[in-house]
Formats: C-alpha cells, sequence, structure tokens
C-alpha cells in the first residue's frame, strides 16, 4: 500500500488547483483521474470565459487548462490517469483501479472533486440514439472532431445550453431550435443574444413532447407547457432533426464522499445530494475535503478557487503552513470567490426574478424571452452611445462579474469600476482609436465598433466572429439583426484577426446609415 | 442515518398512466410503470426498489437513472425528492469486472 499525503480524486479544475495549493506548499500529492486525459471539463470548452483578470477572465477554458496543468507539473503533482477510484474509505484509504489490477493507497488527507453528471429528462424516444447529452455533444466536437449531428435541437436554455448551441453552430451544425420549460432564459444574456443574431429561435415554456424515429431521431415535436408544466394541447411544433440535445442541469457525483461516511444533505439548490461541508470545503470526516462540482453546482472559475481553499486547508492540517499563512490565503481566496458569486446569476439570487439591475435599469424582457435585447430596449443601457466616428457599442445588460473590457480599452473609453458586476459605461468624452481590443475582449461578444455615419450614407459595423470560413473582404452578404433576420445588404469591408485578439475574428462590414443601430451580425 | 419511513401513509391505489411503458433504467431496462408499481407493492425507499428492480445497478450504475427513479418514487408517495434516502454508496463505485476485482497488488504491509 503507497501513501501519499493527499491524494486528491479528479483531475478537473478544482482537483487540479487543490492539488497545485498542496504541492507547492512541500505536500507529495498524487491525483487520479478515470479518464485518459486531465482536465475534467476544461478542455472541452473553447469559448473565452468570463470573470476577471485574475478568475482567468477572456481566457479560453482548454488554454485555463493546458495552465493548470503546466502549473500542476512545474509544483511537483504527479497525476495518474486512467486511474479509476472505486472505493473510499473514513480511514482515507482509496481503492483504484489502474489497468486489470486493484491498488490500495493510503492518504493523510483526501480531496474529492469528482464534479458532475449531466441529469435528463424523459420523453417518448428518449432513449433513442441521437438523444444525447450537452457534454457528450461538446465532447464529440471540441475533443473529437466529431459533428454530433446536422440538425440540432437543444432543450436547456442555462449556460450549458446556450453555449454548446454556439458550439454546435461553430461546427457547423445547424440550431434548429432552442427549448426551455422555463418562462425565461436561464443563462446569460449575452450568450443568448450570440445565439439568435444568427437565427436560431428561442421557445420558452416548452418542451419535447415526443422524440420520432424507428432506429434513431428523425425528428421531434415540441409543446408548450403552462405554469404547472403541463403540455398544452393542440400547441405542438414539428422539427426535423437528427440530435436532440439536453442540457437540464447536473448532479453532483459525490458518492465517494457518502460511501467514505461524510454527512450528506439533499440541497436542491447546490444541485442534489452533496456533502456537508464548511466554508472552505472540509466535510464531517476529519481530513478528507470536497472541492468543486461535487459540493453544488456552480462554474469552473468558482471550482478552481474552491479547490485552491481546499489544498490551502490540508497545507495547515498536516503542519505545511501555519495557521496564520492558512489564513491570509483563505481570506484572499475568500474574496475571489465571493466576486464571481455577485450579480443576478450569483448562486444567492438563483430562482428569484430580478426586473432591475443594480443600476435600476429595467432588464430587457425581449432578452429574457427572446433571446434578444429588442431595439426599443437597447438604448437605454450605459453602453449604448451615439458618437460621431467609431465608437464602442456594449450591449451587456446585465449584472455579471465580468470586466476585461475595462482594461482592454488603451484609451480609457470603457468603464466598469470597482464592482466587477457593474455595467461598462462608455466614456464620453475618450476618444476611440478603432484598435478592436475591446471587441475580442468581451467573452460575451457583446462588443461593437460603430461608425454611424460615414458620410456617404453608409456606416460601418465592427462584429466579433468566430466563425468558419472568414468572409472575404469585398464579399456582398447580409446585415443581421439582433433577432438574426436580413435587415439590409452588407459589403464586407475588412476582416481583422491578429493574435492578441485570441481567435477571435474582427469583422467590419459596412451597411446603409439607418441599420447603424441595428445590425449586429453578417451572413453571406 | 436512515429516516424513518412511514408505512402507514394511504398512497392510494395504483392507476395506470399513458407513459408507463417509458424505459427510465435503461441499462436494466425497467419501465416507469414498473417502479411506480413497485412503490405501491411496498419498495418505498430506493434501496428497497433497486433490489426489487435492479435500477441503478447497471452499467451506468445509476448515473443516467438515480435522479429519473428518484424522481418517480417521490412523486408516488408525495413527497419531496429530498426527503428521500439515497440509495447506499459502496465499492465499486464504478463497474468493474470481477477478474479486475480481485486481481489486488499484494503487497507486504510492513515494508
Amino acid at each position: 500500500m503507497k501513501r501519499y499525503e493527499v491524494i486528491v480524486v479528479g483531475a478537473g479544475p478544482s482537483g487540479l488547483s487543490a492539488a497545485i495549493e498542496a504541492a507547492k506548499r512541500g505536500l507529495k500529492v498524487i491525483v487520479f483521474d478515470e479518464n485518459e486525459k486531465p482536465g475534467g471539463q476544461l478542455f472541452k470548452q473553447i469559448h473565452k470565459f468570463f470573470g476577471s483578470k485574475k478568475h482567468h477572465a477572456k481566457i479560453r477554458g482548454f488554454k485555463i487548462g493546458e495552465n493548470l496543468l503546466e502549473e500542476a507539473n512545474y509544483a511537483g503533482v504527479e497525476v495518474a490517469l486512467n486511474a479509476t477510484v472505486i472505493g473510499l474509505y473514513a480511514d482515507k484509504e482509496v481503492v483504484v483501479r489502474r489497468n486489470d489490477q486493484v491498488f490500495h493507497y493510503k492518504g493523510d488527507c483526501i480531496i474529492i472533486a469528482t464534479g458532475a453528471a449531466e441529469n435528463m429528462v424523459t420523453f417518448p424516444g428518449w432513449t433513442l440514439p441521437g438523444v444525447i447529452g450537452a457534454g457528450a455533444a461538446q465532447t464529440m466536437m471540441n475533443l473529437h472532431g466529431i459533428k454530433p449531428g446536422k440538425k440540432v435541437l437543444m432543450l436547456g436554455s442555462g449556460n450549458v445550453g446556450l453555449v454548446v448551441s454556439f458550439q454546435l453552430l461553430q461546427a457547423g451544425c445547424e440550431v434548429v431550435a432552442l427549448v426551455d420549460a422555463a418562462p425565461q432564459i436561464g443563462g446569460y444574456g449575452v450568450h443568448a443574444a450570440k445565439l439568435s443574431r444568427t437565427g436560431v429561435p428561442f421557445y420558452l415554456s416548452h418542451t419535447i413532447a415526443k422524440a420520432h424515429g424507428e432506429d434513431c431521431v428523425t425528428g421531434v415535436t415540441i409543446c408548450e407547457v403552462d405554469s404547472q408544466f403541463k403540455l398544452i394541447a393542440g400547441t405542438e411544433k414539428y422539427f426535423d432533426v437528427d440530435t436532440i440535445c439536453m442540457a437540464v442541469g447536473l448532479s453532483p457525483m459525490s458518492q465517494l464522499l457518502k460511501m467514505s461516511g461524510c454527512l450528506m444533505e439533499d440541497n436542491p439548490k447546490r444541485g442534489g445530494q452533496v456533502p456537508i461541508i464548511d466554508e472552505f470545503g472540509e466535510t464531517s470526516v476529519p481530513g478528507i475535503f470536497a472541492a468543486g462540482d461535487v459540493s453544488g453546482i456552480e462554474e469552473a472559475s468558482s471550482a478552481m478557487i474552491e479547490g485552491r481553499m481546499a489544498g490551502v486547508c490540508v497545507a495547515e492540517y498536516l503542519g505545511y503552513c501555519t495557521h496564520e499563512e492558512k489564513n491570509e490565503s483563505l481570506a484572499e481566496l475568500k474574496k475571489d470567490l465571493e466576486s464571481l458569486r455577485q450579480g443576478m446569476f450569483a448562486p444567492a439570487n438563483r430562482g428569484k426574478k430580478i426586473t432591475k439591475t443594480e443600476e435600476g435599469i429595467e432588464i430587457s424582457d425581449s432578452l429574457l424571452k427572446n433571446g434578444f435585447v429588442a431595439e426599443q430596449e437597447i438604448e437605454r443601457y450605459p453602453g449604448v452611445v451615439h458618437k460621431s466616428g467609431i465608437h464602442p457599442v456594449i450591449e451587456c445588460t446585465q449584472n455579471i462579474p465580468c470586466n476585461p473590457c475595462q482594461d482592454a480599452c488603451p484609451k480609457g473609453c470603457i468603464s466598469i469600476g470597482e464592482n466587477i458586476t457593474n455595467l461598462p459605461v462608455v466614456e464620453d468624452e475618450n476618444v476611440c482609436i478603432n484598435c478592436g481590443m475591446c471587441v475580442a475582449s468581451c467573452s460575451g461578444q457583446a462588443i461593437f465598433l460603430v461608425d454611424e455615419d460615414c458620410g456617404d450614407g453608409s456606416a460601418t459595423v465592427t462584429i466579433p466572429y468566430e466563425f468558419l470560413p472568414i468572409p472575404e473582404v469585398g464579399e456582398k452578404g447580409f446585415g443581421l439583426g439582433r433577432n438574426g433576420e436580413r435587415l439590409c445588404e452588407a459589403t464586407v469591408v475588412s476582416v481583422k484577426s491578429v493574435k492578441a485578439f485570441d481567435h477571435t475574428n474582427l469583422l467590419t462590414m459596412r451597411v446603409p446609415k439607418e441599420y447603424a443601430m441595428s445590425a449586429r451580425f453578417y451572413a453571406s | 442515518m436512515n429516516t424513518i419511513v412511514d408505512r402507514t401513509k394511504d398512497i392510494g391505489e395504483f392507476i395506470p398512466q399513458p407513459d408507463d411503458d417509458m424505459l427510465i433504467c435503461r441499462c436494466e431496462e425497467v419501465t416507469k410503470g414498473e417502479i411506480r408499481r413497485a412503490v405501491h407493492d411496498g419498495m418505498w425507499t430506493i434501496t428497497e426498489i433497486r433490489r426489487y428492480l435492479r435500477t441503478g445497478m447497471g452499467l451506468c450504475q445509476g448515473q443516467t437513472c438515480a435522479r429519473l427513479v428518484k424522481g418517480i418514487v417521490a412523486r408516488e408517495l408525495g413527497i419531496s425528492m429530498a426527503e428521500l434516502e439515497p440509495a447506499a454508496a459502496r465499492s465499486p463505485m464504478r463497474p468493474i469486472e470481477m477478474k479486475v476485482l480481485g486481481n489486488e497488488e499484494v503487497t507486504d504491509l510492513w515494508q
């Protein structure tokens, strides 16, 4: 039986972060993961993350994964892959399957960071091939380079559903509809707006009534639901699809903790069965910690901080740092975590209907119901201004913890202030130099550079563009509205893609000037 | 840690539903109707349901259906999902061939 000071189960964002914090204080750490590659879900995340600079904002998920692995390697963390933990006992013995053998390990401390599994909903036909989890779709596309299907219907409008739908579009699939039984969109408005402007329709207060097909999915019928989530007869809509994707929430994979004797609770706010933990992740069994989604569903950025907290606690528990050092580190991590748990999507606000931003501006009703801010609503936000010459237009309308745009502008045109969830404000006196850094820095792709009047009856609109093929300069196509409708003819004036934009191309199109404030996407 | 299950409660008769033939546990091919009927047969805890019908005992070890089964049983009993004690968690946590489970690394404990 091999001994380690710390055994971490799960090499995802929280597990790796925990291992790093422990190892860099001198502890002997091993991380077990059942997968053949480390990183958990991070390597499937090809989009830019939200947050502040410190939270790896505007860095793409897989890059954060690469950085974490590098950091773990440097700290001397041993990562054991294809190593399936099949048992955990209260005396901190861990039983692991590696190849065709079972091994026993003993840890002085255990950190469980096993993450979560996808939920499913049932409907007639839900077991047909072609009905898959959104996570599975992401694995196929982003890890294996396989298109999950040609025509996809997404169920679930939380951030997972929104982000994966966009990635399906990027992979060249057609997303025929985004459906959610809830009366309003669950995820970030900016993610929804990204989909809407490409023409994906949203069906709120709808659910799947039936998946059609004999051997595989050939179609799907959705149906409106009433306030009790009962199907309303006569509201059926049929779509021709070969894939149905489900993004209906996650459940913590907490069985190992339960098995080891940690006190558990069923907490719907945390996603299901979770261990009862203190503020920094220690369970009821001294020396066993939990971090990340396994202790309550959130997202990768907070999972990384929770992991670091557990790592620091373990170091102190085993005498590798003083109580004071621990408290100092924890205080800072706690501050970071709290700043991520702010805004209208904060865990504390789950289930609440928020009608006004922190600034007192009404939330766009159309954004919550249709996935885009209506034209008559957009002018009320502080990022939407009119000026002569090129200037940024920031269609960021909800309080989310994110502020890279503020630092991106070298001229100080954009300000968010101390409070990370503030809506970005476009400063009147500072002059935009058309560098495009703000457009590329916005993880929500909500910043546009607009020249409302070029003097010849036309306007130019620069949009973030993350699709292939990249349109050629001079190409004639159409300017699409926020709802994806074709508004006008548009000509591609330039396409910029420099390294600092990190694969967000900046496409500038010329449109008739009356569409300067409404054309927000380009289609050839 | 088991909570007391009050088995004197009247949950009424089993009433057939149109979607009773829907598969819930795919690995062990258990339908919604079978789960609902099991509750009326007196299986009021997830552990009992699991032993009676083998739901969640297949290849995926309940990864997909555990929550669904819990929802169906809770609804049948007229309680919330949170009130229902989840099934016991025990090794092996993941499906494993017997020949591998029996192939333990043998070391001298005192080395």
